[in-house]
């Protein structure tokens, strides 16, 4: 249950993130996590839904786009994608040696763990130009 | 301001539009487990300059991290000043048994935590005398999955498993595996009354961590202890 810890970590940057941007309320925020971290995103989402409640984050909706798996032989440039759809990929051992040359793979893909987007109400302050403006 | 149908309307009535705030989309790419890498480089350094070197112990409950340590120090204090960082939910019990091989110790209770992470050890740095030390033993919380997220700014990682856990410890938990240098994989000495054979689980290891060694031991008889210490590959002390 180390979800707790990461969604911890989740609002914080996301508090400094709204601070920095003078903002008032966090609508939404998407989150990108390869299928290569260890991570429950029921278990995130529910601990990021606990405690977000009595901050500027409560109610916001959460989405999380999660990334393939994906690794590349740095000698001849083999590439493998772990299938998006293979649920099973916990279940069964990644072969970390290229089958072309038998050199050591190395992840390249599937292990981030970053916020992509935030959606956030901020008072007006015309004079400046901060940020795009949603449509 | 695209108003539609409602432009007739606005050109006859003033607008006024709320000042209450705005809504904003803001792209960026904020990286949730930066801050505990930082520290654990954090850390890194910090053991580099007072050339302490540092080895990460990871395993399930009851795999024999505790024992392994017990026997890798008992082998190694005659020539090396070390010290033991404890990680569990909660107790003393594991820190008491290390403290007994005479080497100071310091226990991390994590609380509701089910792994170390790098800020609790660099906590656990402040309470260890680091400046008459060569080598940290860090036991981290008996876990297979949480811990492999937390990097705590250690030379190595040294990875538990043993028989009794069964014959599939690798294949479920390949994640944890793949960062190790050495993987023990202890209690051999019940191999055959669990009916488990312990080298198709070292053949799972090679195969998704070909750098890594493994080496099959028992703390009881005392096999393969050598051979972890030689796969660790510490540095000598002058």
């Amino acid at each position: 249950m180390h979800e707790l810890s990461i969604a911890t970590s989740l609002v914080e940057a996301l508090l400094e993130i709204a601070k920095k941007q003078d903002a008032t309320k966090i609508l939404a925020v998407q989150l990108k996590v390869g299928r290569l971290r260890l991570i429950s995103l029921d278990q995130l989402r529910f601990s990021y839904q606990v405690l977000s409640k009595g901050t500027l984050l409560e109610g916001s909706r959460l989405t999380i786009e999660e990334t393939p798996g994906f690794t590349r032989c740095p000698n001849c440039g083999y590439a493998e994608q772990f299938e998006a759809s293979d649920i099973s990929f916990h279940l069964t051992l990644p072969n970390m040696k290229c089958p072309k040359c038998a050199t050591d793979l190395k992840i390249e893909g599937g292990d981030e763990c970053v916020i992509t987007k935030v959606r956030m109400t901020i008072p007006s302050r015309p004079s400046e130009q901060r940020v795009t403006k949603s449509a | 301001m695209n108003l539609g149908q409602g432009v007739e309307l606005a050109k006859r009535v003033e607008v006024v539009t709320s000042s209450e705030g705005e809504v904003f989309d803001v792209e960026l790419e904020v990286d949730i487990l930066k801050e505990n890498r930082r520290l654990a480089d954090e850390n890194r350094k910090r053991l580099l300059s007072k050339g302490v070197q540092a080895i990460d112990v990871m395993g399930s409950v009851g795999s024999g991290k505790t024992s392994l340590i017990k026997e890798i120090v008992s082998r190694l204090k005659q020539s090396y000043r070390i010290a033991v960082i404890e990680g569990d939910v909660t107790t003393t019990i594991d820190a008491d048994i290390l403290a007994a091989e005479g080497v100071p110790t310091v226990q991390v209770n994590t609380g509701k935590e089910c792994h170390l992470d790098a800020n609790l050890i660099r906590k656990a740095l402040d309470v260890t005398p680091l400046d008459r030390l060569d080598l940290i033993f860090i036991e981290n919380v008996g876990n297979l999955i949480c811990p492999a997220e937390f990097p705590l700014g250690s030379d190595k990682r040294l990875v538990v498993i043993s028989v009794t856990e069964g014959p599939y410890m690798v294949v479920k938990h390949p994640m944890m595996f793949l960062d190790a240098q050495v993987v023990a994989i202890n209690k051999i000495d019940l191999a055959s009354a669990m009916g488990v054979n312990p080298n198709n689980l070292s053949a799972d290891v090679s195969r998704l961590n070909p750098k890594a060694s493994t080496i099959l031991t028992s703390c009881r008889t005392g096999a393969g202890i050598d051979e972890v210490i030689r796969g660790l590959q510490l540095r000598h002390i002058a």
